[in-house]
């Protein structure tokens, strides 16, 4: 700004001077170059804020687009957020329900982050119980192949406040059957009860015994018990020591010179040779035994040759007989019927 | 004699500062209105209403700013809605009470003194001996002041604004350009493009406001009766404060409603 020519000085000489050239006066003779900064910087500080504003808003970037399609985007805004690991990677730009009913919540995603969305990325809106609703995304594998522009995604919803009255619902069973098992007369009152005897018990003098067997008369019977067994081992050894001896001895008659066995051995060797002896005997025997055989086929031919005798005796007594008849027959006087053989 | 409240409630005042207003803004706006003179008379209105209280200025508004900044964090993390605070601080101090802040303090700094002035040359018929002579007071004194001021009111709000962004960012991240990603993701989602306009067609009525409305009311003062000046000064003040409430209030229903 240039400096101020045409003020004229205050001149009391000529005519009463007016306020404002008083204070023209009084100011100093740079003001214009004060006032030159003053608005060239607040020139550069709302040129700088604007062009900020742009970068920020993404207009120095490339963008791509993402459809999101969803049955209800209650809780969602242009200008929310999609985030990835928490990390905003793009906003939304605009909402608007489509004839069938659904809405479609376009999404830009500058170019540089949309690596992170790949075609087997899945969208969440998350409606928590204070604040705003959040868009997620969530690509498990970052290998697959990168989302193309103008993709259409449907989005999965998860609303804390549609989950809280039946979370309520199920508590409060919950809390019925704990108020159950927990009154007064309850069967866990009473297992408190029986388990605090029993560790009563067990804190005594007997412990974990007396515990056990519900008393500590019964656990001086064991402990009774327990010491006359000891007492009866005690005595086993002495007779396991005493069997030791006799099985040495025993051993010493049946295995040792001269004894059982030794004598045995002897027998055995004297019967294998009388059962030598008895095997000669045998075989004589069956000799004498073939000879017999032959003897008595000897027999039996001459026994045929006798019956063809008897019938030829047969046959001559029976003519005998009828010569005998004959005589009788003319020899009347004689009745003797003795026969007198040849 | 006039009570200062009256003129709020007189139809003709209003009707006869609107068309104050939308003259000056008129001749403030075409170059033909700016001769040396009258550039002097611009530059020296924006020398004592932006530079003289420049620092004192910029020393309330941090002040104002550390103040809010701290009891909106303090307050969002007890309510544990602490990701929230930055865009809160942002939205509250940099958008509604910072030009809010500086349209007040440009009032009560420079409006009072540019009523009183005009209201005194009013009482005094200078104003009228200028039109007698051809040459119009509304060129020659009065749109200089009226662009000077408004220039100041932005200029101030700017700084006042940039003072504010810049403790919010301190007073979050520290001295770091760490937070710098999401800041900027942050200052995206308030200074959205409908947010920036309205922000910016506010802090112009601001101005406007804070140069015309003293001085037109000012132009009511009779002239030769010295007594109605203090009357007419507190009128004028009194109805800036309700045109810049009104300023604000429409500029929320906008955004808001």
């Amino acid at each position: 700004m240039a400096e101020q020519p045409d003020l004229p000085p205050a001149s009391p000489a000529q005519r009463a001077a007016s306020p404002a050239e008083i204070a023209a006066a009084l100011l100093p003779r740079s003001l214009g170059v004060k006032v030159g900064i003053l608005i060239a910087v607040t020139v550069m500080v709302i040129g700088g804020f604007v062009t900020y504003v742009l970068y920020a808003r993404g207009v120095f970037e490339d963008t791509q687009r993402i459809a999101l399609i969803t049955d209800n985007a209650e809780g969602i805004a242009v200008g929310t957020d999609l985030t990835f690991a928490g990390f905003p990677i793009g906003r939304v730009r605009s909402i608007r329900l489509r004839d069938d009913g659904k809405v479609r919540i376009g999404v830009r995603v500058p170019v540089s982050e949309a690596k992170w969305l790949r075609e087997s990325s899945i969208f969440v809106i998350e409606v928590p119980l204070v604040g705003a609703a959040k868009l997620r995304a969530f690509t498990a594998n970052l290998q697959d192949a990168p989302l193309p522009d103008r993709a259409e995604r449907p989005v999965l919803r998860g609303d804390t406040a549609q989950e809280i009255p039946r979370m309520v619902a199920t508590l409060r069973a919950v809390l019925e059957n704990v108020d159950k098992m927990t009154e007064t007369g309850s069967s866990l009152e009473e297992s408190l009860k029986n388990a605090r005897a029993v560790t009563e018990r067990m804190a005594g003098k007997h412990g974990v015994l007396g515990g056990v067997l519900g008393g500590e008369d019964q656990a001086r019977k064991v402990i009774a018990a327990i010491d006359r067994a000891n007492t009866l081992l005690a005595s086993l050894g002495g007779v396991s020591l005493k069997m030791d001896s006799v099985l040495s001895k025993a051993e010493q008659r049946v295995f040792g010179q001269a004894g059982f066995v030794d004598e045995t051995q002897k027998a055995v060797a004297q019967t294998n040779a009388i059962l030598g002896e008895v095997r000669e005997s045998l075989k004589r025997v069956d000799v004498i035994l073939a000879d017999a055989q032959t003897t008595a086929g000897n027999a039996k031919a001459a026994s045929t040759d006798l019956g063809q005798l008897r019938a030829e005796v047969d046959a001559s007594l029976r003519k005998l007989a009828g010569l005998i008849d004959e005589i009788n027959r003319k020899w009347p006087f004689e009745r003797d019927t003795k026969i007198k053989l040849p | 004699m006039a009570f200062g409240g009256e003129f709020i409630f007189r139809p003709r005042s209003w009707r006869r500062l609107l068309r104050f207003a939308g003259f000056a803004t008129v001749a403030a706006l075409s170059p033909s209105a700016y001769g040396p003179q009258a550039r002097a008379v611009a530059v020296r209105q924006i020398y004592l209403t932006a530079w003289r209280i420049l620092p004192g200025y910029l020393v309330v508004a941090a002040a104002l700013s550390l103040l809010l900044i701290e009891v909106v964090v303090v307050s969002a993390r007890r309510y544990g809605v602490a990701q929230y605070s930055l865009e809160l601080v942002l939205r509250v101090l940099v958008l509604e009470l910072v030009p809010l802040l500086t349209a007040m303090f440009v009032a009560l700094r420079s409006g009072a003194a540019i009523g009183a002035e005009i209201a005194l040359m009013s009482v005094r018929g200078e104003l009228d001996d200028a039109e007698e002579a051809g040459a119009s007071p509304l060129h020659a004194e009065l749109v200089p002041r009226i662009a000077g001021a408004a220039m100041s009111v932005l200029s101030l709000t700017t700084l006042g604004c940039v003072i504010a962004v810049w403790l919010s960012y301190v007073v979050f991240y520290g001295f770091t350009p760490a937070g710098l990603p999401e800041f900027t993701r942050i200052v995206n989602n308030v200074f959205d493009g409908v947010e920036l306009f309205v922000f910016g067609l506010k802090c112009a009525l601001f101005g406007l406001a804070v140069a015309t409305v003293p001085a037109a009311t000012g132009l009511e003062a009779e002239p030769g009766v010295i007594k109605s000046l203090p009357a007419v000064v507190l009128g004028g003040l009194i109805k800036l404060f309700f045109a810049i409430v009104t300023i604000e209030v429409a500029s929320l229903m906008v955004k808001y409603a």
